[in-house]
């Protein structure tokens, strides 16, 4: 979906402060608001939702240190679905066997 | 005149607070909000549309009619939009609305509401009594500024789901509106709270201050509670949470069961069938609970009820503070459900704002403060306006209308619910998070689990439970023409894309064919297709054809009467020598014949026969004042001296043959 690195996206570094990547944050999403954009809503909306997810990830003392380690396959679906990767194909699979099995 | 922008003049977008029972509207107009009186000089509107055997009547006018017409006034359109007629909450709304509900009888089971209109029973989509409101606000909006409004952002509670949203903005539509946006009602009474907050500091501006603010919003019908940081210019939802069917009507049903048992009680008879009793109940009870914010006891009174007997009640605030006592309790779970999801801790809220009329009662305002330990709460913003006046500045945001200061405004609001898909044993998996800021989206890969499959089928719901079968259905979508393979092989991504109206769209790609044209969105429960949103639209416009043409009928009406009045004044006023007999007993006649007419035709003459009947009353004037005329012109000469070139009535003008402008006779008959 977004490409770049999260620091990137919010053009902070690596050792970025909490307040310093909020107040990054801050000033991202209001150049890239769609509602900021009128004349270009379509490329500013993709490149706010890149911002608002770097945020989420950067915002997130949990989320920040997985993406340190492991990049954005680390994180990307959040805590929550940790446990449902080595399921997740499968899972898929028993979905369609529901229906077709 | 050109639609939208005409030259030279400027164009205006408003914002609508489309509440369960009191609507409210504003505008952005030189420089500030102003939120608009209706032509009954009421800052907000009731809710509410009737039928009579005439005509259909909005706000006021529907609400102050409903005792004598209880089954065919229609309110409370919120609590049905966007649910399914076998949603238990419809069924126990039912049980306490005068006016019929039905089922579509399509397997969307979609509600319809069923009124008498002129001898026939018409069915309603909630969508299409909301657009009614709507068209009501719109022409309030349109009468303060003197032209047409098209442009507007339409209010919702934060909690209402993806289907009461797609709803309300097919409502909008309905009534012809461009929805600029469907803005979540806390956020809009944040920047009300905002804009009040920073006029007042505006000196001591210290750089980049962040405030944290709970916003605890409860109505007539919802209840929100949002959290959000505001610093400077931006105004950032951490977390939402609430419930979209408690509000002051729930505590307005719970006084009324308990005075339809004080009544049964006291003479052993059941008001509960009579609608018209049951009303006028209603109608003091609401009353009386307005008064215990105020006052710590009141009398409920009703004379003639039921089978004769008054009804009277002594109802202390204790009494009324009971009976409501689990609302008010379940009120303060979202409080703290929200507060965990901001991640907040309760010392971290520098303001508790209060909205919607319900924050007025005294047991609502203990029950937070004591939860926040005591705490002072913001009452500063109009809790009835707030909503309107912060939807108004988000439509000057969004349509680039408003001053500086409001154009570098921006709101970062959140999906109030987790939406997903059906995995293995019905399990949810979220795509997207709750309280996820907007716009958003997210992806996900999937495959075949079947050798040689070339389509797959995907359900989708929101919610926070864990199996789908307790969360909130929203659609299937089917992706078909996918390469036949081994099983696991293709890769199919699905991305679920959240708009800033807080509304779904989903898509899904075969990442070998990239194929994506053969999504179908099937099944969209609880949503009217575009073909139901156009028939709609044109019925609205017919319908205000319909309103326009008993509108034209009540002004000639009332043009006749008053063209009666005047003549009888006129005819007591001249001197009677100055008439001949035969002249005066002709007149004398002819009104009478008039009157007669009109007592048996006044209910369905068309607004061309009420003409008719005045210019026949006209021209037997007419014969009067000028013979008048010729012999006394020294006092008809005021009226006498008009310009030659202007149309007597035959060649439709104003004026009779002896020159006398008729308006001046139909105007104030002092």
């Amino acid at each position: 979906m977004s490409s770049g690195d999260y620091y990137a996206v919010l053009g902070v570094g690596p050792d970025a402060s909490e307040a310093e990547i909020k107040k990054a944050y801050r000033k991202e999403a209001l150049k890239w608001h769609p509602d900021k954009n009128p004349d270009n809503k379509v490329a500013a909306e993709q490149k706010f939702k890149a911002v608002a997810e770097a945020y989420e990830v950067l915002s997130s003392p949990e989320k920040r240190a997985l993406y340190d380690r492991g990049g954005k396959e680390a994180v990307s679906g959040g805590p929550s679905f940790a446990g449902a990767r080595a399921g997740g194909m499968d899972a898929a699979f028993n979905i369609f066997e529901q229906f077709f099995g | 005149m050109p639609d939208g922008a005409d030259d030279g003049k400027k164009s205006y977008s408003m914002g609508i607070d489309l509440g369960t029972t009191y609507s409210c509207v504003g505008i952005f107009k030189d420089g500030e909000v102003q939120i608009i009186a209706n032509d009954q000089g009421n800052r907000t509107t009731p809710s509410y549309v009737a039928w009579t055997d005439k005509e259909r009547l909005l706000g006021d006018a529907a609400k102050n009619q409903v005792a004598s017409n209880p089954t065919n006034t229609v309110f409370d359109a919120k609590r049905l939009i966007g649910r399914t007629f076998q949603d238990p909450i419809v069924q126990a709304d039912l049980k306490l609305w005068p006016f019929r509900v039905v089922s579509d009888g399509s397997p969307d089971d979609k509600p319809l509401i069923e009124v008498m209109y002129q001898d026939v029973a018409k069915k309603f989509h909630p969508e299409e009594i909301s657009s009614m409101i709507l068209t009501k606000m719109k022409l309030t909006a349109e009468a303060f500024v003197g032209q047409r409004v098209r442009n507007a952002v339409i209010t919702v509670p934060a909690y209402f789901n993806d289907s009461q949203r797609q709803a309300t903005k097919d409502a909008g539509e309905i009534a012809g509106l461009n929805v600029l946006r469907i803005v979540n009602e806390p956020t809009a009474a944040a920047i009300a709270y905002g804009l009040d907050t920073k006029s007042k500091e505006k000196k001591t501006k210290s750089g980049e201050k962040e405030t944290n603010i709970l916003v605890f919003d409860m109505g007539g019908g919802t209840f929100d509670v949002s959290i959000l940081t505001i610093t400077d210019t931006v105004f950032e939802v951490k977390a939402t949470a609430g419930d979209p069917h408690l509000g002051g009507e729930d505590f307005d049903n719970r006084m009324l069961s308990y005075c339809i048992s004080e009544f049964r009680r006291k003479h052993k008879s059941d008001p509960t069938r009579n609608q018209r009793a049951i009303r006028r109940l209603r109608t003091q009870c609401e009353r009386a609970k307005r008064q215990l914010s105020t006052q710590t006891s009141v009398t409920i009174e009703v004379d003639s009820l039921h089978e004769g007997q008054d009804f009277n009640l002594r109802l202390s605030r204790a009494k009324f503070e009971e009976l409501c006592m689990d609302y008010f309790k379940k009120a303060m779970e979202p409080v703290s459900q929200c507060l965990g999801d901001s991640g907040l801790p309760k010392s971290q809220i520098s303001d508790v704002v209060l909205v919607g009329g319900s924050t007025r009662i005294p047991k609502v305002q203990e029950l937070i403060s004591s939860f926040f330990n005591g705490k002072q709460l913001c009452k500063e913003i109009n809790p009835d306006e707030a909503v309107a006046y912060g939807a108004a500045v988000q439509a000057a945001i969004v349509s680039g209308t408003g001053t500086e200061e409001v154009e570098n405004m921006l709101l970062l609001d959140v999906a109030p619910l987790s939406l997903g898909i059906e995995m293995a044993g019905g399990m949810m998996q979220k795509l997207i998070e709750r309280n996820s800021t907007i716009p958003t989206n997210k992806s996900q890969d999937f495959t075949t689990a079947e050798d040689y499959q070339d389509y797959v089928e995907i359900k989708v719901y929101e919610g926070e439970r864990a199996m789908v079968k307790d969360n909130n259905y929203l659609g299937k979508f089917v992706l078909t023409g996918i390469p036949k393979t081994l099983r696991g092989v293709p890769k199919i991504k699905v991305t679920f894309n959240v708009d800033s109206n807080g509304i779904l769209e989903v898509t899904a790609e075969d990442m070998k064919t990239h194929r994506k044209g053969e999504i179908q969105i099937t099944n969209e429960k609880g949503r009217l297709s575009q073909r139901d949103i156009e028939r709609m639209l044109q019925d609205a416009e017919a319908h205000k054809e319909e309103d326009d043409l008993a509108r034209g009928e009540m002004m000639a009406r009332e043009s006749i009467t008053v063209y009666m009045r005047r003549t009888r004044k006129a005819l007591e006023d001249i001197d009677s020598e100055k008439i001949l007999k035969r002249d005066r007993e002709r007149l004398e006649k002819k009104m009478e014949e008039v009157d007669l007419w009109l007592d048996e035709h006044s209910n369905k003459a068309t607004k061309e026969e009420f003409e008719a009947k005045q210019r026949e009353l006209e021209s037997a004037m007419n014969t009067i004042m000028l013979k008048i005329n010729r012999s006394e012109s020294d006092f008809w000469e005021q009226q006498a001296i008009l310009p030659e070139n202007e149309k007597t009535i035959e060649q439709g003008g104003y004026f009779l043959d002896s020159g006398l402008d008729i308006r001046d006779l139909i105007e104030d008959p002092d």
